[in-house]
Formats: structure tokens, sequence, C-alpha cells
């Protein structure tokens, strides 16, 4: 059980990396959940996919002693968001419970907020987006369909979360952890993404995150994201070991 | 609707349900939402919505799902949390299944073709259903063909075929006949067993993708996820030619030559029992699966030069399996695609009994065969061989009838059967497909098929998760839409049975009675609502023995032999290894956008069939990615977009499936080549099966070249250090230490102005690192 009341929560997530298997569960999960446009092919070839939740493929060594590493990358959700301060019309801001959020219809445009991004997750809508009329039925109706002009982004499922909140006042409870769970990290099917509340002590991505293994992208812009990494582990790994003349570090 | 202007503004102020009301007064919708800026439809709750349990029907593996309703209509699919099998987890082609459904190509009516060659127009379902009994009582021979179909859907079609006097065979261009055969005559299991990848210490798997697209990648992948979370971390070797998305998850990839699997496997037996790595018990019983002196042939040196392996490497695996155990050893895919395809196999999963991994937590376990009303728990496509004898009796017109669905036969088998020549000599052909599609394109009559969102149906998934398990299916929107069931159960004027739903009902109140499993009510109708809700049936307690002993006699070790290519032309010669698409399969989801803009977890390419080759072999022979080339076998001839892959073998070019498909909706129509047309006429020696990763193919540039349509590229690399995108752990490290000497490395290389391989690929400078 959480030790905060409805409406405290700090939402965040972890992503074990060693577990990601780079099957793109999530990829889709998220976009069929968040309306997010298809990508034809042209969107491809002119490097404009959108995708709110992509796995990145960084190839290592060279054959046979190739390696393939992956990571999924969203929105890391920072407390100390470089998108945010620049957008001129306030259209993403961070609210309450850590979430780094959109508003599209004050966005204008300007992409700022995509420049600012060292994540490139902030995607512009360059075209309408287009479906067939009988596949407009499986559109989620508690996700807006942006239009022509408009940046957007992981929103770590917030109408889920609104839905969950909901449900827990309902009911007169507090949230259980698990009980909300954002698109990508419900398909994952080795539990590499784990989403919860930060701010209970007991939840599962609070025990996750003081694991040793533990890491956060770029650390060094100091950004403070509600996204942590679990580090790959490679037994074939050979462990460098740096003397204090080849440099110092602190 | 009367409404004077008052209560007009009112209700539209008021609520989002004025824009409702609006919008079915006929007036534009848009014009009078009114939405608080920071109150979007994401900060709103909306509706109530129902969650549906039922089954990934006709997809392998028998996964249990849950489909999100709203207002009548299907938005999402996840796994089912209850189910065994998925667990509430599911794979990137849940979602695609969706786009099914909805697609604005379905086939809407059935559809007839007045003589062979001519159109097909739209017919009424009473027409076609008089037309199809009119083609059975012809008393011709009849064939029904069918994807591998389990639970009532299978039981039904082999029923009706038996009514009818004819046979039902099924149809699977990935064959997996081997895979039964070898695991029915080493654990003595009619089904596929239940591999206990979670409690395993050590993982061995040879050619199948596992992780992607083999038997159960769901299953698989949870069980992968609790693999890795043991506090003694697990480890995975894979051996494969070509590094698939499996490969690239495994501690040790060993990128063997195509065909030699078998021999890798009993080169690390022979290791094992030489250095007497495993326990005495565990020496003898291997002893006894073998012939004697069966191990003589597989020296370390002989091992290494026909595997193409280091001997090290070899070794290495040999010590970690017999050393981190319990361990499995399992195999598939191109591993039993050669033409010693049943011996590669049985050498690789006689590990186990040398292992002692037979019965054992963390070891091959027993699935138990289904006692549920006689209902199929197993089945695989027929071998090549069957096939081929199959056609020959259409070709010869000795087939009146012959009735096809949910698998596009002219699309998966070969150009070297000719399918359109036999169906040709068949007098009616009937077709029931979702698509038009490659082999509608050969029939005389077309019946609109129903998805599995629409239609009744249960399966048995396999394998199982060690105890019985029965998915059961359920219409979960409402469709006028027919299923293939009920269309032969009305067609058949219930000879067979009424309908599938009374049918599942009548299996259900027998399961009530054993009293057993995993649903308890007082009476039949809140059991079978309990199914309903639960998306099944399942008995833990419910389980099957397993053996660990061949029941025939080992055959010894045969080298595989290769379709030949000296009548080709001028070209490069290569071993051509088919694999199957993580998002479209063998085409059953090329309709579909989702899955056609899903990038390839490996290459990231979408929308397109590409080649995977060497990319040093590339270099060498000047393809450049997104070079058209043109890859020709004794089959045919396809084209696809270069990809230079750094984990490929030199020599070999391994191609996806699912694409060249001459119709199935807007997404896919003739999009992309077809690599099951090119396959060489190569058999598995002992039991026929297509060798599909036995052909060669000359190679050659088109002169054309093309951009890839691929995810790759799109967004800039964000490092942890530059040169560090991903972080990673040697074993005992910590984070903060990884990065500590991660930022040595790059300090040194700036200090010294020298960019040493830091094992990174990069494309333009050390922070854009290509992905």
């Amino acid at each position: 059980m959480t030790t905060n009341k409805t409406g405290k929560q700090n939402w965040g997530m972890v992503v074990d990396v060693d577990k990601c298997t780079g099957c793109q569960a999530c990829v889709l999960a998220c976009q069929s959940e968040n309306n997010v446009p298809i990508n034809t092919q042209e969107r491809f070839e002119r490097g404009r996919a959108i995708s709110w939740i992509r796995v990145e493929r960084y190839w290592e060594g060279n054959y046979p002693d190739v390696k393939a590493r992956f990571i999924p990358i969203m929105c890391q959700h920072c407390e100390n968001a470089p998108c945010e301060p620049v957008c001129p019309v306030y259209a993403t801001y961070h609210n309450s419970e850590g979430l780094n959020v959109q508003v599209y219809n004050r966005c204008v445009g300007t992409r700022y907020c995509a420049n600012g991004c060292p994540f490139t997750v902030r995607f512009f809508n360059y075209w309408e987006p287009v479906w067939p009329e009988s596949f407009r039925n499986h559109l989620n109706p508690d996700v807006t369909v942006r239009s022509r002009g408009i940046m957007e982004k992981c929103s770590f499922c917030v109408q889920r979360i609104r839905r969950g909140v909901r449900t827990a006042k309902k009911e007169n409870r507090d949230l259980i952890d698990g009980e909300i769970q954002t698109a990508c990290s419900q398909a994952c099917p080795t539990s590499a993404l784990v989403f919860g509340d930060l701010n209970d002590n007991n939840s599962a991505v609070s025990k996750m995150k003081h694991d040793e293994r533990t890491y956060k992208l770029l650390p060094h812009l100091n950004l403070d994201q509600n996204v942590v990494y679990l580090a790959k582990v490679d037994p074939e790994k050979k462990i460098e070991s740096h003397s204090v003349e080849s440099g110092s570090h602190d | 609707m009367k409404l004077n202007r008052r209560e007009f503004l009112s209700l539209a102020g008021k609520s989002a349900a004025g824009a409702v009301i609006f919008a079915a007064c006929g007036l534009p919708e848009k014009e009078l939402i009114v939405q608080s800026p920071v109150e979007m439809p994401e900060d709103l709750v909306k509706g109530e919505d129902q969650w549906y349990a039922t089954t990934m029907g006709d997809f392998p593996g028998g996964d249990g799902i849950i489909v999100r309703i709203m207002e009548g209509r299907a938005k999402k699919i996840e796994g089912n949390p209850d189910h065994p099998i998925t667990q509430g987890k599911s794979n990137a082609r849940y979602d695609s299944a969706l786009q099914m459904l909805y697609h604005p190509d379905r086939i809407r009516e059935p559809l007839s073709r007045y003589s062979k060659g001519g159109n097909l127009n739209g017919i009424s379902w009473t027409r076609a259903i008089k037309e199809f009994k009119d083609a059975l009582n012809t008393g011709g021979n009849m064939t029904l063909v069918t994807n591998p179909l389990r639970g009532h859907p299978g039981s039904i079609a082999s029923k009706f075929a038996s009514h009818y006097g004819g046979v039902h065979i099924n149809f699977d261009p990935i064959e997996q006949g081997i895979l039964h055969k070898t695991v029915e005559n080493i654990f003595d299991q009619k089904s596929l067993p239940h591999l206990d990848i979670g409690n395993a210490k050590s993982i061995m798997s040879f050619g199948a993708d596992w992780l992607s697209t083999w038997v159960s990648p769901v299953q698989y992948s949870r069980f992968y996820g609790s693999f890795r979370s043991q506090s003694d971390r697990g480890y995975f070797i894979h051996v494969d030619p070509r590094m698939s998305m499996t490969a690239a998850n495994a501690d040790l990839w060993l990128p063997v030559k195509p065909s030699y699997e078998g021999d890798l496997a009993l080169g690390i037996a022979r290791i094992i029992v030489e250095e007497k790595l495993t326990s005495e018990i565990n020496i003898e019983a291997y002893k006894k699966y073998l012939s004697p002196g069966f191990l003589n042939g597989y020296q370390l040196r002989d091992v290494s030069h026909r595997t193409g392996l280091p001997e090290e490497k070899i070794k290495k695996a040999a010590h970690i399996i017999s050393e981190k155990t319990p361990a499995i050893v399992f195999g598939g895919g191109s591993t039993e695609a050669h033409t010693n395809g049943s011996f590669n196999l049985r050498a690789v999963y006689g590990l186990n009994i040398l292992l002692g991994s037979v019965g054992v937590t963390g070891g091959v376990l027993p699935n138990p065969s289904s006692e549920i009303d006689d209902l199929p728990a197993s089945s695989s496509g027929a071998s090549m061989k069957e096939w081929e004898e199959e056609l020959s009796h259409w070709r010869a017109g000795n087939v009146d009838t012959v009735i096809i669905r949910g698998v596009d036969l002219a699309h998966g088998l070969p150009n070297f059967l000719g399918i359109a020549e036999a169906l040709n000599n068949v007098k009616n052909v009937i077709v029931f497909s979702t698509f038009e599609d490659d082999t509608t394109e050969l029939a005389d009559l077309v019946l609109p098929d129903s998805t599995f969102l629409e239609s009744w149906g249960t399966d048995i998934p396999e394998p199982a998760p060690g105890y019985l398990v029965l998915s059961v299916q359920q219409p979960v929107v409402v469709s006028n839409s027919r299923g293939f069931a009920d269309v032969l159960l009305e067609v058949s004027e219930e000879a067979i049975g009424s309908t599938q739903e009374n049918m599942i009902t009548s299996t259900i109140t027998t399961l009530q009675k054993t009293g057993t499993g995993s649903v308890k009510a007082s009476n039949s109708r809140l059991y079978k609502k309990g199914i309903q809700q639960r998306g099944g049936w399942w008995n833990t307690n419910y389980s099957g023995n397993i053996s660990g002993s061949y029941r025939e006699s080992s055959k010894t070790g045969e080298i595989s032999t290769f379709s030949k290519t000296n009548s080709l032309g001028e070209g490069t010669e290569f071993h051509l290894i088919p694999f199957v698409s993580n998002s479209l399969l063998n085409g059953q989801l090329a309709p579909t956008p989702w899955a056609q803009q899903n990038p390839d977890p490996m290459s990231t390419v979408a929308w397109v069939t590409w080649a995977e080759l060497n990319k040093s072999e590339a270099d060498e022979l000047n393809i450049d990615e997104g070079d058209i080339l043109l890859i020709k076998s004794t089959s045919g001839e396809i084209e696809a977009l270069a990809y230079p892959h750094p984990g490929v073998q030199p020599g070999t070019i391994c191609i996806p499936t699912g694409q060249g498909n001459s119709k199935k909706g807007r997404y896919a129509e003739n999009r992309g080549s077809n690599v099951f047309a090119i396959l060489a006429d190569k058999k598995d020696s002992e039991t026929g099966a297509l060798a599909w990763a036995a052909t060669k193919v000359v190679v050659q540039r088109s002169g054309r070249n093309k951009k890839v349509a691929k995810f790759e590229g799109t967004v800039e690399a964000r490092p942890i250090e530059p040169g560090v995108p991903v972080l990673v752990l040697g074993s005992g490290e910590t984070a903060d230490e990884a990065i500590t000497a991660n930022h040595h490395i790059y300090q040194n290389q700036f200090l010294n102005n020298s960019h040493a391989d830091t094992g990174v690929s990069h494309k333009d400078d050390e922070t854009k690192t290509d992905h």
C-alpha cells in the first residue's frame, strides 16, 4: 500500500536494460494506447517517424565478437526539464505528480521544446494524422488525436493514471502499487519496464531504484529524471582497471 | 429532437455532452467542443470500459488476452493477467491483430467465380452455402487445408473432413514437424514439453528465435525475465548463423556454419563426457541414448573446423552448461530446416539427457496430453513430402473439392511445387479468408472469415506451462461475420454439432463434472460465465510424465546437402536463411499498418523486404545499404534492399518472411518480396520436411538503389558518456564503477587526441552513435 494519499504521487519508471530483449511490444502498445499516428513508409524515409517510446539498438565490436545492445527510450519526465522553460506559451509544464505534461491546445508548434530536449523524445506532427474511417473505431477515446503542427510525447499514460486514481477514490482507498500501469510496462513480456510511485517507499520502483546497477541518462546535465535505468550485465565484459595517472575523476 | 434555445445553450456550455448532442443534430462537432486549457481528454475520465477475456485464436501459442471494449468497439488488446501463458504480458503482434478487425479492405461478402479465370463477384450467404453444399455433394474426393489447429476448431475441421470422406491436413510455411517428432521420440511427449527457463541456471538454444517468434514467445519472454532476475544471473548461449533478436540477448553467441548445429551439440557432448563434467549416471543414460562409439567423429578440433567456431568457445559452452545447472538445451527454427534437420535436433535435445535436465525443475518438464473431449492438444504442419503427394492428386484431377482456411497456400508454398497449376485442376476451390490474397486469386468460392475477436473457439496452448490449460475464445464485439467452424457445422447440417458455442458449452459441462480446475461454481451457467471471465480453464494438478530415452535407433550424423546454383549466371553465391518477421509473422499480419510499420528489432527496417548480409563482406562486394539485390535460386528470383548487418555470418544472406503479397489490402499489396517463393526443393532426409534453410542463391546487384525505410538514424544517440550509449557492467561491477571507468577511457582518448576503438560503431562523431 502507498504511504501517500491519492494525488500525492511522484510517478516514475525503472527500465531494466538487462531484461529488455528489444521485442518492440512496448512500442506498439504505446502506439495503440495513445493514438500515435501510423508511421508510413514516407515518414521513415524522411526520418520523421513518431514513436513515444523507442527501442534503440546499438552495435558493439566486430563480427564474430559483435554485440547488439537494446535500450528503450521515452520521455524521461525530468524534474529540471529543459523543454519546459523554452516554451513561449506554457504548453509544457511540470505537474505536482512528477509528470512532464504537454497541453496540446496551447501548443503553437515552435518546436523549441524539441530543440531543448536532449533525449529526442518530443515529436512534431508535420502532417495531419490519417486513419481510414474504419480504423477510427479502435482509437482510444481517452486520448486526444493530435493535429498537424502540434508537439507530442510520452505522457506516462496520464489517462490511465486518472482512471486509476478515480477508481481508488470511488472505493475510498489508497492506490495499490502496480494498480496503475502504463501501456508499455503492461505489455513488456520480460517486465523490463516497471512503473509506479517513487514517493511510496514500498513500491517496486522505489526498491529497484536503489539497486547498484542504477543510473540515469546524461547524468552530467542534472536533469533529475523520473526514469531510472538498471545497467545491462555482460559476464563476458572485461572490467577495465584504470590507474590514477590516467586521469582523475571526481 | 426538440430543444429550445435556452436548453440548448445550457447543455452545450456545461459539458462535453453538448458536443455529442450537437453532432447528433448535424452541427459541426469541432465548433462546439469547449475545452479548458489544461483539462484535456487525458485528464477526464469518460465512460466506463469493459474488458473481456478471450484467446489469440489462429496465432501460435494459444495466448490468453483481454480486450478493452468501449461503446461496443474494441480498443486495445493486452495479455490476460489470469491466464497461465501470458500473465498480463503481450508482444508486438497483439494490437496489430486489432487492425485486422477494423481493416477497411476486409472481404465483406461471399465471392464467387462463374468460371476458372473469371472475376470474383459478390453473392449472398444463402447462395454461398448452397454452392458449398453442392460442391461437397458431388461425391468426389475432398481435402480440407487449415493452419495448425488445436481445440474445438481443430476437432471440428477433422470431423468435417471425415464426415465427407476427405482428409484434413495442416499447413505451416515454417514447418515444425521435425521438432514435434524429436520431442516425441526423446521425451515420449506428444505435445511440446514445458521448458522451465525461469528456473534454469544456464540455457543453450539452437536456431530458435524464441524471444521473438518461435513457438510461444510471450510465455518464453516471461520466463526469460525470471531467468535474468535470479540472484545468480543465468547464463545464456545461443547458436545461430544469424544474430537474431534472441541471439542478441545471449551472453555468448556462436555463429555456427549453417547445418552444422548437430555437430556442435555432439562436440559439446564429447567434451562433457571426456572431461566428466557431469555425473556418471547422466553419462550412462546418455550412452544408452546413443549408438556405441557415436561420439567418435566429434573431436574438438574436427568440430571446430566443421562448425567454423573457435575451439575455446566450444569448450567454454560445454563447461558453462555442465557447471551451471540445471541447464536447458533446445532448438528449432533454421536448425531443423536442413536436409539433416532431424539429426541436428536429435543431437541438440539429447544434451538434456547428458546434463540430467529431464524432469527436473529448471529443466525439461512434462506437459499433459489433452483428455478434454478428445480435443487435439498438439498440431503441426504436414511435411513437404506429404504436400508433394497431395498436390500430385490435385494436379491429376483426383480431388474435386479443396477447402482452404487460415493459410495463404499460394504465398507460403515454394514455386517449385506449382500450387497454381495444381489448384487449376481442382473443380471446386473454396477459400475462407479475411482478406483477398494470393490463394483467393485461385479460388472459385471465397467465404469471408471472421477474426478471433468475433467468433467462438478454444485452444490448448502448446507448449502448456506444465499443466493442462484450455483457453476459451469468445466474440468480444458484435459482428455479422461468420466463423469458419460455424460455417462448416451449418454446411454439414449439424451432423457434427449444432454451433461451436454449444459444443464449447458441452465441453465446459464435462469440465465442471470433473470437479477440478480453476473455476468453481454452483451451477452450469455460472460455471460457464466463470470460464469466460477468466479466459479459460486450467488444472495445475494435471501434469504428465516425461522420460529421457530415445525410442529409435540413433542414426549417425550426416552433412546437409544444399541446392545447386551452377546455372544461375554470374553473381556471388550465398546460403539463404529466411527468418520469421517479428511483426508480420509469415504474412498473417501483413495487411495491418501497425505490423508493417513496426521496426524490425535488429535492422529497424519497416514496410519493405530487406536482405541482411555481413557488413564486411558487403563492403568487399561494394554493396551499399539500399542497393536493390537480385536474389536467384533454382526456384525463382526476388528483389530485396541490401542491409549490411554486423551480425550475419559471411556467406549467408538472411531475408524476412511476410511480404510479397499480390493482395491483402492497401497496406500489403505488391509490397516487398516473398522469400518462400524461391526456396529450393530440399527436404529433411528422415521426415521429408522442407529444408527451408538449405537453399543456395546467387546474388547480383541490380544497379538500382532505394532509401531503406528504417528507424535507425531517426534520432541521435543519447550516451551516458560520449561513445557509451548503453551502460554495460561486468560481473560484480556497479553502475558507478562502470561510469567512472568509461569516463576515464573517454578522457584518455580525448587527452591523447586519439579515437581508439571503444567497440562502439560511430556514425559522424563520438556523440552520434549509430543505433
